[in-house]
C-alpha cells in the first residue's frame, strides 16, 4: 500500500550520533552509495514499523544549510525538492545552542519536522538537564529525548513520526524572526518573491539572499534579477547598520534566537567531576605529548594490520592456491584452464588476499578511531606538516591510509570540504607508498641493496610528494581553504555501527576493486597465452633499457603491476627465475626500477577509485602525469647514479 | 583592546568584533593583485559564512584552550564546543580583551 510507504530523513551536526540513529533504525536493510554525480556519501534504508514501509536517508553531518561544502547544499537541495515526509533533526544534547542554530534553518525550509534530542546521558554527566515539554511548546514540533547507543527513545521517536506524518497531533512549527531591520527587509524581500515560482519557500530565498548565497541567487537572477539587485541593496543598507557584512549578521542574529531558545529548555547544573574524556583530550593534543602518542599509536596501528595481514594473507593464499588440483582436475590444464585458473581465479585470489587480511581490519580500525572523535585530534596535529603540502590537517587521514592502500585513501579524500580540496588530497594520495610498494622497496632496494637506500627512497618519495602537492596547489585554480573543524569530545565508540561502516567499506572496496583486478588478470593472461609479452617487451624497450638502464623483461614486470603493485617483484622473479635479483640486477637498476615503481602509476584499483570519485577524466590525467612524472625521475636518477 | 585571535595567550578569553576576516588590502593594489584578491575575497565570504556557522559571531565569548605545536591551528571553545581553526583564518579574526 502505497499510502504506508514514507521517506524520512535525519538530518543534523556532525557528531551527534546521527549515524548511530540509522544504524538502530535499518540495521542491515542499508544501501551506501553516492548522491547522483556528486562524491558525498548517500545512506539509505528501510524500515519495517507498525505496518508502514520508512525509507530512512541519513544526511551528512552538517553545521548549516549554506553552500560552504558540497555536504551542505546536498542536504538542502535534497529537503526543499525532494520533500521528504518528515526531517527528523538529530540534536546533541549538551551542544544546544549551536544545534538549535540548525533546528531554525531546517524549520525555515518548512520541513515537517521532529526533534530527536540525542545523548541525554552526556548531558547530564555535564550537568545539562533538557526540558522537553517546553521545547515542543516553544518550538511548535515534537521533540523526543534519546540515547542512541542503548537505544533509548528510539520507538517512542519513531511513534511520533508517524503521528508527524500522519496529522494526528496538530503542530504549530515555530516561526524563527530577526530583529526588526532584518525582519522588515525580508518581509519586502518575500512580497517580491511570492510573485515568482522557485522550488524553495519564499521566506527561505528571502533569508538566503540576505546571507548572499550564491546558488539561490543564481535561480532568482534567472527569474527575476530585479529580486536580487534589491536584496543587494539590502545587504548593503545592514551592512552600514551592523557594521558586519551581512551574512555574518543574519547568522549572528540567528544564534542569537537559538541562544535564547536554549536557555529557555535548558537547566544548567554544576557539572559532575572531571570526566575521563576531559583527560584524555589533554593528552592527546598535549604540546609535547601529543606527537608521541600519535606516532605510537598509528604505527602501533600498523605493525598489527601488517603483521596480522602477513599471516593471514599467507594462510589465505595456501588455503586457496591449494584449490589448483581440484580445480585442474575439472578444467584441465589446457589454455582454457590456464586462462580461467591465471586470469581470474588468481585475479580474486589476488584480490582477496588484500581485501580480507588488510583492508577490513583497516577500516575497522580507522573506523574505531573516528568514532571515538581521535582523527579529529589527528587532523588537529597534523594542521601543519599537510599545509606544507597545501592541503589542511584532515587531509591526513587519507594520507595515512594510502600508506596501507591508496584505494581507501582516494576514497577517504570526501573528508575534505571542497571538490579543490579533495582532488589535490587525491592527487597526493595516489603518490604515497602503499603497503605493496613498501614490498617492493624493501624486498628489492631493501633487501639487495641496502637498507639505508630503502630508506633514502623513502624520503625521496616524501619530498616528491612535498614538492608535487604544493605545485598542484599553486597551479589548481580555486580558493584554498583552511582548517576548521570541531573537535567533539571522546566517547565508547558503538561497535555496531562501527561494524556496520567497516562492512559497507569492505564491499565497496569488493565491488569497485575486484573487478577491475579480474579483468586486468584476464588481459594480461591473454597477452601471456598469445604469446605477446616479448614483442611488448620490445616495443617498450627503448623506454626501459634505454631510457631508464633496465633489463628488458622488466617492462613486463612493470605491466603487471598496474594489477597489484607487488607483483612486479613476483613477476621479476619468475621472468628471472630467481628472486636473489642482486645475481640479475645492479644495485642502480634496482633502484632506478623501485623509483620508477613507487611512482609510475597508481594501480588499476587506484584508478578505479578516482574515476568513481572524480570522473575518466581527472583520473587519466592523474595517471598519465604519474607515468611521465616516473619515467623522467627514473631516466634522470639513473644517470645521476651512473655518473 | 582589538587583537586578532592568534594574540591571545592560552586560557585567554575575548569578545569577537570582527570575522570578516579583513580585506582591508584588497582595492590597494594592482590589477592581477586585484584579480587574484577577488578570488580571496569569495573565499574570505564563506570562511567569515563557516565561522559565522559554527558560532563565531560578532560579541561572543572565545576563549582560546591552546594551539597545537610548531604554530599549528588553535583550540578555542566557543558556546560550550570546541573547535580547531587553522593559524591563518584564526589570525583574521579579531577579538576584543581586557588586559
Amino acid at each position: 500500500m502505497s499510502s504506508k510507504h514514507f521517506r524520512i530523513a535525519l538530518a543534523g551536526n556532525a557528531n551527534v550520533g546521527k549515524s548511530v540513529i540509522f544504524n538502530q533504525l535499518t540495521g542491515l536493510h542499508q544501501h551506501i552509495g553516492n548522491w547522483p554525480g556528486k562524491t558525498v556519501e548517500k545512506a539509505e534504508g528501510t524500515l519495517h514499523f507498525k505496518g508502514y514501509t520508512i525509507d530512512i536517508i541519513d544526511l551528512p553531518g552538517i553545521y548549516s544549510l549554506s553552500t560552504f561544502s558540497i555536504e551542505e547544499l546536498v542536504s538542502r537541495e535534497y529537503i526543499a525538492t525532494e520533500k521528504p515526509d518528515l526531517v527528523i533533526n538529530v540534536v546533541d544534547a549538551s551542544l544546544l545552542e549551536r544545534n538549535l542554530f540548525f533546528t531554525l534553518q531546517l524549520l525555515e525550509l518548512e520541513t515537517p519536522l521532529l526533534i530527536a534530542v540525542n545523548q541525554v546521558d552526556m548531558a547530564k554527566k555535564k550537568g545539562i538537564i533538557v526540558d522537553y515539554e517546553q521545547a515542543e511548546k516553544i518550538l511548535g514540533v515534537p521533540v523526543v529525548p534519546t540515547v542512541a547507543v542503548s537505544g533509548k527513545g528510539i520507538y517512542r521517536m519513531l511513534e511520533k513520526a508517524i503521528e508527524v506524518i500522519e496529522k494526528t497531533t496538530k503542530m504549530e512549527p515555530l516561526k524563527p524572526r530577526y530583529g526588526q531591520e532584518i525582519e522588515e527587509r525580508i518581509e519586502d524581500l518575500v512580497i517580491l518573491l511570492s510573485k515568482i515560482q522557485l522550488r524553495y519557500p519564499a521566506r527561505w530565498v528571502a533569508i538566503k539572499l540576505l546571507e548572499d548565497d550564491k546558488e539561490v541567487e543564481k535561480e532568482v537572477l534567472e527569474v527575476n534579477p530585479e529580486i536580487v539587485a534589491t536584496a543587494e541593496q539590502f545587504r548593503n543598507e545592514l551592512e552600514q547598520l551592523h557594521g558586519h557584512s551581512c551574512p555574518t549578521v543574519v547568522s549572528c542574529e540567528r544564534y542569537h534566537v537559538a541562544g535564547k531558545l536554549a536557555s529557555e529548555i535548558q537547566a544548567i547544573t554544576e557539572p559532575l567531576t572531571p570526566p575521563l574524556r576531559e583527560r584524555l583530550h589533554k593528552v592527546t593534543t598535549h604540546r609535547i605529548f601529543g606527537f608521541p602518542i600519535m606516532l605510537a599509536t598509528v604505527l602501533a596501528v600498523f605493525v598489527a594490520i601488517f603483521s596480522f595481514g602477513d599471516f593471514t594473507s599467507a594462510l589465505l593464499g595456501d588455503l586457496l592456491f591449494g584449490l589448483k588440483p581440484a580445480f585442474d582436475t575439472v578444467f584441465g590444464t589446457g589454455t582454457i584452464g590456464e586462462l580461467i585458473w591465471g586470469g581470474v581465479i588468481e585475479g580474486i585470489i589476488g584480490g582477496l588476499t588484500v581485501a580480507l587480511p588488510y583492508i577490513l581490519p583497516f577500516y575497522f580500525i580507522l573506523y574505531l578511531f573516528e568514532d571515538s572523535g581521535y582523527l579529529s585530534r589527528v587532523a588537529f596535529l597534523m594542521d601543519n606538516l599537510m599545509h606544507k603540502m597545501g592541503l589542511h590537517g584532515k587531509a591526513f587521514i587519507p594520507v595515512m591510509l594510502s600508506f596501507g592502500c591508496n584505494v581507501p585513501g582516494c576514497l577517504g579524500c570526501r573528508i575534505m570540504e571542497t571538490t579543490r580540496e579533495r582532488l589535490l588530497t587525491a592527487f597526493v594520495v595516489t603518490l604515497v607508498p602503499c603497503a605493496a610498494t613498501s614490498v617492493i622497496i624493501l624486498g628489492l632496494v631493501g633487501a639487495h641493496v641496502g637498507i639505508e637506500w630503502a630508506l633514502a627512497l623513502y624520503i625521496i618519495n616524501l619530498i616528491i610528494i612535498f614538492a608535487l602537492g604544493r605545485i598542484a596547489f599553486k597551479a589548481l585554480p580555486g580558493e584554498p581553504t583552511e582548517l576548521i573543524m570541531e573537535m567533539s569530545d571522546y566517547r565508547m565508540p558503538h561497535i555496531k555501527t562501527v561494524a556496520k561502516q567497516t562492512w559497507f567499506r569492505l564491499r565497496e572496496f569488493i565491488v569497485m576493486a575486484f573487478p577491475l583486478i579480474i579483468a586486468g588478470s584476464f588481459v594480461i593472461k591473454l597477452v601471456e597465452v598469445a604469446n605477446l609479452l616479448e614483442p611488448i617487451t620490445d616495443i617498450i624497450s627503448p623506454v626501459t633499457v634505454v631510457w631508464l638502464g633496465l633489463p628488458a623483461v622488466t617492462g613486463i614486470a612493470l605491466i603487471f603491476g598496474v594489477l597489484r603493485k607487488e607483483l612486479t617483484l613476483i613477476m621479476l622473479a619468475t621472468l628471472f627465475g630467481t628472486a636473489n635479483f642482486a645475481q640479475v640486477m645492479t644495485p642502480v637498476q634496482m633502484i632506478v626500477f623501485t623509483l620508477v615503481a613507487m611512482l609510475y602509476i597508481p594501480c588499476v584499483a587506484t584508478i578505479g577509485a578516482l574515476v568513481k570519485e572524480f570522473g575518466w577524466k581527472k583520473a587519466l590525467l592523474i595517471t598519465v602525469f604519474e607515468i611521465a612524472f616516473a619515467l623522467l625521475v627514473g631516466g634522470i636518477a639513473f644517470r645521476l647514479l651512473t655518473i | 583592546m582589538n587583537i586578532p585571535l592568534t594574540a591571545l595567550k592560552n586560557g585567554e578569553t575575548g569578545v569577537i568584533t570582527s570575522t570578516d576576516l579583513n580585506s582591508e588590502h584588497i582595492g590597494m593594489c594592482g590589477h592581477k593583485a586585484r584579480k587574484r584578491h577577488r578570488g580571496r575575497h569569495f573565499m574570505v565570504a564563506r570562511f567569515s559564512k563557516r565561522l559565522s556557522d559554527l558560532g563565531l559571531t560578532p560579541g561572543t565569548k572565545v576563549t582560546v584552550v591552546k594551539s597545537a605545536p610548531f604554530n599549528g591551528p588553535l583550540e578555542v571553545s566557543v558556546r560550550g564546543s570546541r573547535l580547531a581553526i587553522g593559524r591563518g583564518m584564526a589570525s583574521r579574526i579579531l577579538v576584543d580583551v581586557e588586559r
